[in-house]
């Protein structure tokens, strides 16, 4: 009868400690936790201005963190999503001339079939001639690099006045009331992040979004069943670099200019952003969307930084232990359930 | 690029004849890619072709073969080892060691004991990290990275880095005698015992096995934990003394001075030939592939092509080198 009472009383923690070490279940609490302590530090946090500017700051690194998600799940990583996003902000500055609203069309045809062949590039080492992905990433990551330096040596460029509609559609003239009225509570930033889900959306609904999460999970098992793995990975990756597109767009909107060096910092963050999501790094697990929830985590983070007043410098040792704490604690949990 | 070298030049394939070792096959490849960049740049570019040039060369491949020995270590082991923290390791060393010597010989023991410290805490928390708790060494690496930056950059802020490295060591770094860089009467000792290390000894024969293969290997009764968890301690511990020398030759620090070298160092252990699924090369080929790689800069900044060609080059390099080294075609 003891054990009885005990077994009762246990359970309940059983099953929610159980819940807690799924990694979609923490990081899902970690946002909750994070959000509320960010709204209370944050006097005017749920004012429209403020979620709106909240959301402009996440916006790039959401984008990126939702691509690198798709290139993980299906077996790869991306060490080049920063490089290609600078290379990317680079080539639609170098292009665009500020008088000529036309030359803003030229860009972004440029820049998108740029971005295409970044992914082709990295789909091709990974998917087609199977060199480890972390490498083949890591080469191109500064072949993006150069090239970017290339246009731009030094940050700077210019930008047709009309792409500020990717960062703010009320600055731009031409634009109908209406847009400009919805601009006040739905910025250009959260359009990009749900166009980016439809898009995951509808090619997770066909067959190719099953064969990503086959290829990922075992690539040899996909091969023996006729999924062609290399054009599987191939896709990933220009999916990847689509999402990759969207971010530099806003980038471009926000600020106008190129900057070859940009990108760099945002790649550890976006790997970050996946892990912390609690999406698997061994692929074929965890689910695109729990990225965006990752980058939330890691921006709500940052904010709370800035709110206890500690100096910009130590931003980046922070952010380095998060994603080692981040990493290594279900490691740790899963250890001890083996040993014992 | 073997067989496409033997089908351009007939006579390559009697210079690799079977009295060639095998291990050095890929290294005499590379030594001659480099001598044809030579070859070519001295036609290009006037000068280029010139002792003092080639000797310059050398100094600077120093260094990357130096950090190259770092990454090796730890990409022979196998399990998808890699280091990125290594030029982040040196950044630190260099910082925290200019303060405490601030050009005094009588204080470079203690930054010697206090590179010792910090190499050996950055190793052994990546080594714990990856091979105990089992995590991805790139993802542990790079946010290791971000950890060593991140501690540089509140340790600078808002202030000058003071400190200038003692009198020795700039005379191991960065002094000559007479033509002949001083830093590679450090480099070919070290380079002689690793090579005696990797291929003569017994500590050796566990390094490439573990690599070449963790299960026969763990069978034979090695502990492959703990040798991955060594080589990262190794690596650690290289990559802190090699700030003390980069320090040495810079003449003070500064924040961004090691981290210039991570690409290069990966880089060099590939086109060196060292498969990084790891078990084989030898350090020979990293040496040489160091050399080709500062022999590239050298050329692509003579042309004028500066930062963006080198990153452009290193990137091109690095990718053409992979897909005929370690592209895994045949098997599908």
């Amino acid at each position: 009868m003891d054990a009885a009472r005990k077994g009762i009383v246990v359970l309940p923690f059983e099953v929610l400690k159980r819940a807690l070490l799924q990694p979609e279940a923490s990081s899902l609490l970690m946002f909750f936790v994070l959000f509320g302590i960010t709204a209370i530090l944050q006097e005017n946090f749920f004012e429209a201005k403020s979620i709106v500017r909240t959301i402009n700051s996440f916006a790039p690194l959401i984008l990126l963190a939702m691509g690198q998600a798709i290139v993980i799940i299906s077996g790869g990583i991306d060490l080049s999503s920063g490089a290609a996003l600078s290379l990317l902000t680079c080539v639609l500055t170098t292009v665009m001339k500020k008088d000529d609203p036309i030359t803003g069309v030229y860009a972004l045809i440029l820049a998108f079939l740029v971005a295409l062949g970044t992914g082709v590039v990295n789909g091709l080492g990974i998917g087609y001639l199977r060199i480890p992905p972390v490498i083949v990433t890591f080469a191109t990551s500064y072949a993006w690099l150069g090239i970017a330096l290339f246009l731009r040596p030094t940050p700077g460029g210019e930008s047709v006045p009309w792409f500020r509609v990717f960062y703010n559609m009320r600055v731009v003239e031409g634009v109908p009331e209406v847009l400009k009225s919805l601009g006040n509570y739905v910025p250009p930033a959260l359009l990009l992040i749900v166009g980016a889900c439809v898009l995951w959306y509808i090619v997770s609904r066909t067959r190719t979004g099953r064969y990503i999460y086959a290829v990922g999970s075992n690539i040899e098992s996909a091969y023996v069943s006729g999924i062609n793995t290399g054009k599987t990975q191939m896709l990933a990756c220009v999916l990847n670099a689509v999402l990759i597109f969207l971010a530099a767009l806003f980038f471009v909107g926000q600020n106008q200019t190129g900057d070859a060096r940009m990108g760099g910092p945002l790649t550890l963050r976006s790997i970050a952003a996946v892990v912390v999501g609690g999406i698997a790094l061994s692929g074929g697990r965890g689910s695109v969307y729990l990225a965006i929830v990752g980058a939330l985590i890691l921006g709500f983070v940052g904010r709370i930084i800035f709110f206890a007043n500690v100096p910009n410098a130590y931003q980046t040792l922070v952010s380095g232990i998060i994603v080692i704490a981040a990493i290594a604690g279900p490691a740790y949990a899963t250890l001890r359930r083996e040993l014992r | 690029m073997e067989t496409f070298l033997k089908k351009t030049f007939p006579w390559y394939g009697w210079l690799l004849g079977s009295w060639f070792p095998v291990q050095y096959r890929k290294a005499f490849t590379i030594l001659f890619l480099t001598v044809l960049l030579y070859a070519g740049g001295g036609v290009v570019v006037p000068g280029f072709l010139t002792l003092e040039q080639i000797l310059l060369t050398l100094k600077l491949a120093a260094f990357i073969a130096l950090f190259g020995l770092c990454q090796m270590i730890v990409i022979v082991a196998g399990g998808g080892g890699l280091d990125l923290s290594v030029g982040y390791t040196a950044t630190l060393t260099a910082v925290l060691t200019a303060s405490i010597m601030d050009g005094r010989n009588a204080y470079l023991g203690i930054a010697l004991l206090v590179a010792l410290v910090l190499g050996l805490l950055v190793g052994f928390a990546n080594g714990v990290l990856t091979s105990y708790l089992k995590l991805p060494p790139l993802v542990v690496t790079l946010a290791m990275a971000d950890i060593l930056q991140g501690i540089v950059n509140a340790y600078v802020a808002g202030k000058a880095i003071t400190g200038r490295p003692s009198p020795v060591l700039v005379t191991l770094a960065a002094k000559l005698t007479g033509v002949f860089p001083n830093i590679l009467f450090v480099l070919i000792p070290v380079a002689v015992l690793a090579i005696l290390v990797f291929e003569r000894t017994k500590w050796g024969q566990v390094l490439f096995g573990v690599g070449a293969n963790e299960r026969t290997a763990y069978l034979c009764g090695i502990d492959v934990k703990k040798v991955r968890f060594l080589t990262f301690v190794a690596s650690g511990v290289l990559a802190s003394l090699i700030g003390l020398l980069l320090l040495g030759n810079m003449g003070i620090a500064f924040k961004d001075m090691g981290s210039n070298y991570v690409m290069p160092s990966i880089a060099a252990v590939v086109v060196g030939g060292v498969p990084l699924a790891g078990g084989g090369g030898s350090y020979f080929g990293v040496i040489l592939g160091s050399i080709f790689l500062q022999a590239l800069t050298n050329l692509l900044t003579a042309l004028g092509l500066g930062d963006a060609g080198k990153w452009l080059g290193f990137g091109i390099i690095l990718f053409a080198m992979l897909s005929v080294y370690a592209g895994n075609r045949r098997s599908r």
